[in-house]
């Protein structure tokens, strides 16, 4: 059934971009506790990055890509640095947080349709030859594009389990109190948690750009798939992020064996609700216990 | 007589509008064994919380071996020799017992000397040797205390803040962390112990002070379960 196997391709290609945005989601939830819709901005932020410098400007595809990586970390540092710090130390509710990301998510895609208008770009590459690969047609682009997504992601997972600031990323993630009392800087380590959920979300972004197309607007549906991986996995456990991902990606183009083609967002909201209904946790989830306080 | 390692001056802090410390005096020696026993919401959290950093003070100072440390945040005053077990057993319950330990250790540098005082902490708490690669969820009340207190002793501090430690315990976990508070201020370490199981604590200090509503109400050594009020409000018989 090469139909199904080309699905399945679809399907992984879909997944490997869910993945990376539902682990930037993750990473950024479990140190700050809120959902965050700032990725979905540096997704689109990463992508023009790279058409800008690449396209515009002419320079090395790997220059345009480290410049870009680069701007979208400042971006990350400053969105939490001016918008996110403050509220946090306000005390603001995780709900003005929610609030005040979706407002940086408008404003940030906001100032790129200013800057390079609404019209769809692309980074202009030849059109490429599929491999047959058990009839499914895949390209060498949307291969890289997987092969970075899982490297990418055991390369975090190596950092977040073996390093001192990986395991300090995740004590402040644990405990924000706690950790302070131990010495570790929180808001330093916020802040490069921030990084590194930036540069997730950045090459998400700059691997669809070149795989398909930009314009302003892709971020959207990419946060709701993202944070979709996210909370199907279990919201801020990273590994599962991965698995959250992939599952999306494959579902909702198997899905179009049973339903219209138009129907494919569709899917990932409905695995969504149910998921919210009846295992809010996801698949890997434990539920948190109560902590003792009195 | 031992020189003064804390000194507390006229404390006063809360939590926005409420003051629950209403000025506060507290000494203690080098080696001293301080329990601060008083009802529940006397304050005695608030005022371990605001020798580290964790409340801010809004009147008075705080010295540790002389030098002021009112108003410094955690992350600071953990470098002068301090270390704080907080209430509730509060570990890092997502991630494996040795993390735990390794996290205690975070402000050193010598990854020879995590070692070394991991093994020095496994040898004092046996049971969490066995349990290192496990995460700390998994831990019962007993070990997740244990754990808590070999955390704040890989820095081997010259002074430790105990919040509580025998809050949601079985008794005889209790006892057993209660004999080993005892084992660690022998070895020299200052401890400031606030207990609301006054037995538990008057037993093994040398140094006693009830607070009531933000105040010192009594304060003396051990005797001071002697005195008619302390028997009458907090040991019950």
């Amino acid at each position: 059934m090469p139909l199904i196997n080309q699905l399945l391709a679809n399907g992984l290609i879909a997944g490997a971009i869910y993945a990376l945005m539902a682990s930037s989601f993750s990473l950024i939830f479990n140190i700050v506790k809120f959902m965050d819709f700032s990725p979905g901005a540096i997704y689109v932020l990463a992508a023009f990055a790279a058409f800008f410098f690449n396209i515009v400007l002419g320079l090395n595809f790997f220059v345009a890509l480290i410049l870009s990586l680069i701007i979208v970390s400042l971006a990350a540092i400053v969105i939490n640095k001016s918008v996110y710090k403050p509220i946090r130390e306000r005390k603001g509710s995780n709900f003005i947080l929610l609030l005040a990301s979706f407002g940086v998510f408008l404003i940030v895609t906001g100032i790129i349709l200013l800057l390079f208008g609404a019209q769809v770009k692309t980074f202009g590459l030849p059109i490429e030859k599929g491999y047959d690969i058990f009839g499914a047609l895949i390209t060498k682009t949307q291969i890289l594009l997987i092969v970075t997504s899982l490297v990418l992601f055991f390369f975090l997972q190596l950092f977040m389990k073996t390093t001192k600031l990986g395991k300090s990323m995740r004590a402040v993630a644990d405990n924000r109190e706690i950790a302070s009392t131990l010495g570790i800087n929180v808001e330093k380590t916020i802040t490069i948690t921030f990084v590194i959920a930036a540069i997730l979300a950045g090459v998400a972004g700059i691997l669809v750009g070149i795989e398909q197309n930009i314009e302003h607007s892709m971020g959207f549906i990419v946060v709701i798939k993202g944070i979709t991986a996210s909370i199907v996995g279990g919201v801020g456990n990273v590994p599962a992020a991965l698995l959250g991902g992939f599952l999306i990606g494959i579902v909702e183009n198997l899905g179009i064996l049973f339903l219209p083609s138009g129907y494919k967002d569709a899917i990932a909201f409905l695995i969504l609700i149910i998921f919210l209904l009846f295992r809010p946790q996801g698949i890997f989830g434990v539920k948190t216990r109560e902590e003792v306080s009195g | 007589m031992k020189e003064k390692i804390l000194r507390i001056e006229n404390l006063e802090a809360g939590y926005g509008e409420l003051k629950v410390l209403k000025g506060i005096n507290i000494e203690a020696r080098k080696g001293d064994l301080v329990a601060i026993i008083g009802p529940n919401g006397s304050g005695k959290s608030t005022m371990i919380k605001s020798i580290f950093g964790l409340v801010k003070p809004t009147k008075g100072q705080i010295l540790f071996k002389g030098k002021k440390i009112t108003g410094k945040r955690p992350d600071e005053i953990v470098h002068y020799g301090i270390t704080y077990v907080p209430q509730g057993r509060l570990v890092f319950s997502t991630m494996t017992v040795e993390e735990n330990l390794e996290m205690g250790a975070f402000i050193l540098k010598d990854k020879s000397i995590v070692k070394e005082r991991m093994e020095e902490v496994y040898k004092f708490f046996p049971e969490l040797k066995e349990k290192r690669n496990q995460r700390a969820t998994f831990l019962s009340g007993g070990q997740q205390q244990m754990l808590s207190i070999g955390r704040a002793l890989m820095l081997k501090p010259e002074m430790i803040l105990l919040d509580e430690p025998s809050l949601g315990l079985a008794p005889m976990a209790m006892q057993d962390i209660f004999r080993k508070i005892k084992t660690i201020n022998k070895q020299g370490t200052t401890v400031i112990l606030v207990e609301q199981n006054a037995h538990l604590a008057l037993a093994i200090c040398n140094k006693a002070y009830v607070i009531e509503t933000g105040r010192i109400a009594l304060k003396g050594g051990k005797d001071i379960a002697k005195k008619q009020k302390v028997k009458d409000l907090y040991l019950g018989h």
